[in-house]
């Protein structure tokens, strides 16, 4: 018998027993409904947070920061204690800032791509060109490096130009009175700082205006909810300068500064980092998010533990569906076999029989829950609903890579639940098989 | 060369059969179905095996058709000893040269007539479009082509034999084994299969019937009696051919 052949009679033997075919489908669609699901969710939680996380600053994307100054609100969040006793050595938070000297150190650094001084700007308005109306705004710059922001439309800033240059969020659309993500792209922005020492003289007039380009439109997400907009790094040193003109840059301090490494040396760079100075610590992105996707995988985990027990016990019933097959069609086994089948092939038929209860099921599973993982979807993304602000967040994701490795796990479960009963089938002696009654 | 080669043929038998003994059970149980049969049955011939029901002559049958083991003795088909041939071999042979047909018919009753009649061309690899063709000549042979697209289960005691007879065939077999073919079938009905089968005796085909109908066994070219697992008595038909002919010519007319 051809393959086809085989798989198409098993399939006619399944729908004999309509009921009894059904039922076992029935159990192995619960356990491959359930794991398929809680993946899909794993699958749509996991590229929404690794979206997230290239949208602040990839993998390699580090904020240094003294190390007395982490170890205090390490302690104070702790011990619990709001108060608590000054340390001569370390110093205040506040105080505590990066030396020049160390500054250069971790720059040289083993891994270290880019390392740069974190500004902290305060401008004090933002309005399209020639507009009427000003909006208040906060911006940053930080290396971009090879991360991969989720932008709606347009492009990331170019750090390697004196271009100045910024990307909006959505939220800005509306305010500039545009409607499409699209239109953005190209328009001039204004941005005003205020410029510190100018101010003592005449605080009337210290207002300094620089005019930038919008090059991109990022989209909303839950690690940008803090609304910081991203300019270019010519931007930044051009808005530093001009609200800190007249001041000596000695004491302007560094208080953190950001950079990018090579995430494999992420590591070695944390202990290396350790013994410069006094100590400095670095919070990777992964070290912020670690946490939420830990909780989920948690979650996940029980649910597909739960999968894996109704697939067992969906097993036991393929098992039983299938000795009950071979027993009612055991003088039929013998004719196949006196007309010439082979073991093998009396074999096959049954595993088929088995593998094709096994992918039923699974594909009824993916259908359902497909249906289901749209439908929960669409819901929380409609008005009012809590995913209403993140568009490009999908809950469950039904990506091939999650869905045909978890059918061809079923098939193999099924498979060998196929074995015990498909191995009686070929053993059997034709002339014993045909005088059974 | 045609003629030499038919010779070589006669004189080597399709199948011969040596001391053959089966036993079934273990020692104190044991039960001898079958004690030291030798037998040789030649291309073409129609041989009859008679006996009372537990005589032994469906295991002989069995043993034949390659179905069961022997305990002892050995069988030869198409000059092949049958002890050697395993696997693929064996089923090839049952496959290609041999046709069943059963007392009992054994169909796959939720089939379909033709699905039944092609099962053997299905297990031998043939294309779909080609086994179809086939079976459904078979089925004309038989007279049943209108009944292809029926369910097995829908069909007469005669119909069912019929179907039988047609994938026994549909195959083209050198050896039909026939099993109390008329057994389960009225005495007209019953005429129709002896007539089917002796017209395929007729066209070369080796006819083995196990019966235990005497006039049916008279049809014969050859009729071994067994009593007890032993061979008490062979005899040849002269008139054999007569009869069947008669027969044939009474079914004809029954027919039209």
């Amino acid at each position: 018998m051809k393959i086809s052949d085989l798989i198409t009679s098993a399939n006619r033997n399944l729908l004999r027993n309509k009921t009894r075919s059904f039922l076992t489908i029935l159990a192995i669609f619960v356990g491959s409904f359930t794991i398929i699901l809680s993946s899909a969710i794993n699958a749509g939680v996991n590229d929404f947070i690794d979206k997230q996380v290239a949208s602040i600053g990839g993998d390699g994307f580090i904020e240094v920061m003294p190390a007395a100054a982490s170890e205090q609100i390490m302690e104070r969040m702790q011990s619990g204690e709001k108060v608590t006793e000054y340390n001569e050595k370390t110093g205040s938070v506040t105080s505590a800032s990066i030396s020049e000297e160390d500054f250069e150190a971790m720059k040289k650094v083993d891994g270290v791509k880019e390392l740069e001084v974190y500004h902290i700007l305060s401008p004090e308005w933002m309005r399209l060109k020639n507009a009427e109306k000003k909006y208040n705004v906060s911006v940053e710059y930080f290396p971009v490096g090879t991360m991969n922001v989720d932008l709606s439309a347009g492009r990331m800033t170019n750090d390697k130009s004196d271009d100045y240059e910024i990307v909006v969020n959505e939220d800005w659309l509306k305010p500039f009175g545009l409607d499409k993500a699209e239109d953005a792209i190209g328009k001039t922005v204004e941005i005003a700082t205020k410029q510190t020492v100018k101010c003592y003289v005449a605080p009337s007039d210290c207002l300094a205006v620089v005019e930038a380009k919008i090059v991109g439109v990022q989209a909303p997400g839950v690690l940008s909810v803090s609304g910081d907009l991203h300019i270019s790094r010519a931007l930044d040193q051009e808005l530093y300068r001009l609200a800190n003109e007249g001041i000596s840059e000695e004491s302007l301090g560094i208080y953190f500064a950001v950079g990018e490494v090579e995430p494999d040396k992420i590591e070695d760079i944390r202990k290396t980092f350790k013994e410069i100075g006094s100590g400095y610590t670095f919070i990777t992105v992964d070290d912020t998010v670690g946490m939420i996707r830990t909780f989920f995988d948690v979650i996940l985990t029980v649910f597909n533990i739960f999968g894996v027990i109704a697939l067992i016990a969906a097993a036991i019933g393929i098992i039983n569906t299938l000795f009950m097959s071979v027993q009612e069609r055991t003088r039929e086994i013998g004719l196949d076999k006196a007309l010439g089948m082979s073991r093998v092939k009396i074999f096959l038929s049954f595993s088929i029989e088995a593998i094709s209860l096994g992918f039923w099921g699974s594909v009824f599973g993916i259908i359902v829950s497909m249906l289901i993982g749209f439908s929960v979807n669409n819901f929380l993304h409609s008005e009012g609903q809590i995913l209403e602000t993140f568009p490009t967040f999908e809950l469950a994701r039904f990506s091939p890579e999650v869905i045909i490795p978890i059918v061809l796990l079923v098939m193999f479960i099924a498979f060998l639940a196929g074995t015990a009963p498909a191995l009686q089938a070929a053993k059997k002696n034709p002339i014993d098989a045909l005088r059974y009654e | 060369m045609e003629k030499s080669k038919l010779k070589a043929e006669e004189r080597t038998p399709l199948i011969e059969i040596t001391n053959l003994s089966k036993t079934y059970g273990k020692r104190s149980t044991a039960f001898k179905a079958l004690e030291k049969i030798n037998l040789k049955i030649y291309s073409g011939e129609s041989v009859a095996i008679i006996g009372k029901s537990g005589s032994g002559k469906s295991t002989l049958m069995h043993l034949m058709a390659l179905l069961d083991q022997p305990t002892k003795g050995s069988i030869k088909v198409m000059g092949a000893n049958a002890s050697r041939l395993k696997g693929r071999k064996l089923n090839k042979l049952r496959n290609k040269y041999f046709g069943f047909v059963f007392q009992q018919f054994f169909m796959n009753s939720n089939d379909t007539v033709l699905e039944n009649v092609l099962l053997p061309l299905k297990i031998a690899k043939v294309s779909r479009f080609k086994r179809k063709k086939i079976a459904l000549k078979a089925l004309d042979i038989v007279d049943l082509e209108n009944k292809a697209k029926n369910k097995a289960t829908d069909l007469s005691g005669g119909q069912k034999q019929r179907v039988c007879i047609a994938r026994a065939i549909v195959n083209n077999p050198k050896i039909i084994f026939a099993d109390e073919p008329t057994g389960n079938l009225d005495s007209g009905t019953g005429k129709k299969i002896v007539d089917l089968l002796f017209g395929l005796n007729k066209k070369g085909v080796t006819l083995i019937i196990v019966t235990h109908d005497e006039d049916l066994a008279a049809l014969c070219d050859r009729q071994v009696r067994i009593v007890d697992g032993n061979i008490v008595a062979e005899t040849r038909s002269k008139r054999g051919s007569s009869l069947r002919s008669r027969s044939i010519r009474e079914g004809e007319k029954e027919d039209r």
